[in-house]
């Protein structure tokens, strides 16, 4: 063995990474040795580390880049969120008298980012799994982090344990990838001989090497939220601290789409070429994406807990995007861009459950009573972005729903009527999101506020995350329209 | 010369029994193991991969380089698993699964 090894990975493309880990690591050092310091300058430092490593990551050519740029500002958005969210934060910690032990929680969303960045240039499954666990094992801590919190304690719990379910699955997975194929690097040379093979292929090696893949997806599918693997999704989503309810909906939903990206790309680059999609994996993913759809819209409907419905709804949402995904095709540009409005929608969804915890105490969709008499402007702006969730034409929200629909109409399916059920499904569950997201519309602009309620102070930083988001759903949302019909 | 089947039907049942223990028992340090040992039934595949997909004797080594990532990361697991675990009897005074009745429909 005395060949030289090529290496797949270049060192600079890590810069991110290597950045966003060696802040974490100076900052916590300065929580650690600095313990007058105060706690909130870290989640601001950690914000500005983001956006640097966001727009190093979007400055790379490869499509990947703009995932890892997405999570990275939406953790930014998180830790902005979280320096408002403080005093909620020193209660739940150590009784709100001092900022004692409150610092980790704006520092580990970094090493988590980080993960993502490294996720976003995975090209084998060692990466692929260590990045993922990065991301996984920091948030597992932040959602516990309320120590003081039964809600909290109890979502982390639950997150590790079914997380740590989806861990085995895909590490096994990665077992029996390595066991067919001989190597960790996912390429579509590779899955082709182990599917098709040459001439010492074995049918035994196709179907283990489908048994690896399906493992592998749902390791995937967990972090995605995807059906059999959503049930964390609800508890942990209520339960979670929220400016971590907001990192866990949006960055490490990321993160789940670069890993199933990363794994299906190659099928989907196998099937172009050969003209012949490998029908088991199509079913399979059809399965999943009609019950995400289902479970994730249907089961919104009776939320009345404004996080948990926002849970059920990013796995509904889930189910939208993997109509990207059916039919063993992988538009990678269609899902960043239903990423994008879903995050530019969710974190400011999350801002306000924030703002309107802080002052009036209550996660309930029913907190938000009143809000068009005493905040008009907040009133509307979280109206924007509920309305872009549900999918209202002139809503960035409305534009990639649509791109979904035509994705599904399409795909290229095992049967033709499993298209149909796709759309019909889909249809039902976009009715039922307009259901269910415009209970808080309806609770803002119908419910009249109590006798106690007093106008919500919006402090600068929530207050410029909110509009920039609304104002980016609506521009988003109608630009296309003016200068183009196809987009 | 035990022949690779041997290890894959002993990683399998390992695996299974993780799984198994995963959804039935109640004692969530229990469950914690079962995690474990899923963990472990997979590095038991992958260090008989390795061999197996090796020629002359001399295993591939990627796979026993994943093995001790697993090894490593299933620690850092256990040591937040505990730590939570710790954080909830404070909480609850008892680990059972049963207690975790605050967040539900």
């Amino acid at each position: 063995m005395t060949e030289t090894i090529q290496p797949m990975y270049n060192w600079c493309e890590f810069a991110p990474t290597f950045g966003l880990v060696g802040l974490a690591v100076i900052l916590l050092m300065a929580d650690a040795f600095l313990p007058k310091f105060p706690k909130q300058a870290y989640a601001i430092a950690g914000a500005i580390g983001c956006a640097v490593a966001a727009y190093a990551s979007a400055a790379g050519e490869n499509l990947m880049d703009y995932f890892a740029a997405l999570a990275c500002v939406a953790t930014g958005v998180c830790l902005l969120i979280s320096y408002d969210y403080r005093k909620i934060t020193c209660e739940s910690v150590n009784g709100g008298l001092t900022q004692e032990g409150s610092g980790e929680f704006n520092i580990l969303p970094l090493i988590a980012t980080a993960g993502i960045c490294a996720l976003s240039k995975a090209q084998d499954l060692i990466t692929l799994f260590v990045s993922l666990e990065v991301v996984t094992l920091s948030s597992y801590v932040l959602v516990g982090y309320y120590r003081r919190n039964q809600g909290s304690i109890e979502a982390g719990v639950k997150y590790l344990i079914l997380g740590a379910l989806s861990t085995g699955m895909l590490v096994f997975g990665a077992a029996w990838y390595f066991g067919m194929t001989g190597s960790f690097v996912l390429d579509p040379v590779i899955y082709a001989q182990a599917l098709y093979g040459g001439e010492a292929h074995h049918p035994t090696i196709f179907l283990g090497f489908l048994m690896a893949l399906c493992f592998l997806l749902f390791g995937a599918f967990f972090k995605v939220g995807a059906a059999p693997m959503h049930t964390w999704i609800p508890d942990v989503y209520q339960g979670a601290p929220t400016p971590i309810s907001a990192f866990l909906a949006v960055s490490s939903k990321v993160a789940g789409f670069i890993a199933l990206i990363v794994l299906l790309a190659p099928i989907a680059e196998l099937s172009a070429a050969l003209q012949a999609p490998i029908t088991y994996l199509v079913t399979v993913m059809a399965v999943v994406g009609a019950a995400t759809l289902l479970i994730g819209n249907l089961g919104a409907i009776p939320q009345t807990n404004a996080k948990r419905l926002l849970g059920y709804s990013s796995i509904g949402q889930a189910g939208f995007i993997l109509a990207f995904f059916q039919g063993a095709t992988c538009n990678v540009i269609d899902v960043i861009q239903y990423l994008l409005a879903y995050g530019l929608a969710t974190l400011p969804a999350f801002c306000a459950i924030a703002l309107i915890r802080r002052q009036r105490g209550s996660e309930e969709i029913s907190a938000f009573r009143g809000l068009a008499r005493t905040n008009p402007r907040l009133a509307f702006l979280i109206t924007v972005c509920f309305a872009s969730l549900a999918g209202v034409p002139l809503t960035a929200g409305f534009l990639v729903k649509l791109k979904a629909f035509i994705a599904i109409l399409q795909a290229n399916l095992s049967f033709a009527w499993m298209g149909w059920a796709m759309l019909i499904i889909m249809i039902i569950c976009a009715a039922a999101g307009f259901y269910y997201y415009f209970k808080v519309i309806r609770a803002m602009y119908w419910e009249k506020p109590q006798a106690a309620d007093t106008p919500i102070s919006i402090p600068v930083s929530s207050g410029a995350i909110i509009t920039i988001c609304a104002i980016l759903l609506i521009i988003t949302g109608t630009m296309p329209l003016l200068y183009s019909y196809t987009f | 010369m035990i022949p690779l089947a041997h290890y894959l039907i002993f990683s399998g049942i390992l695996f299974a029994i993780g799984v198994a223990g995963v959804i039935v028992r109640r004692n969530i340090i229990v469950v914690l193991m079962c995690l474990e040992m899923m963990l472990s039934a997979a590095n038991v595949s992958l260090v008989a991969f390795s061999r197996a997909q090796g020629t002359d004797g001399i295993p591939v080594y990627d796979a026993q380089i994943l093995a001790l990532f697993v090894v490593g990361i299933a620690a850092a697991e256990v040591a937040i698993g505990l730590a939570l675990i710790v954080a909830l009897f404070r909480a609850r005074k008892t680990v059972e699964s049963t207690a975790l009745t605050t967040l539900k429909d």
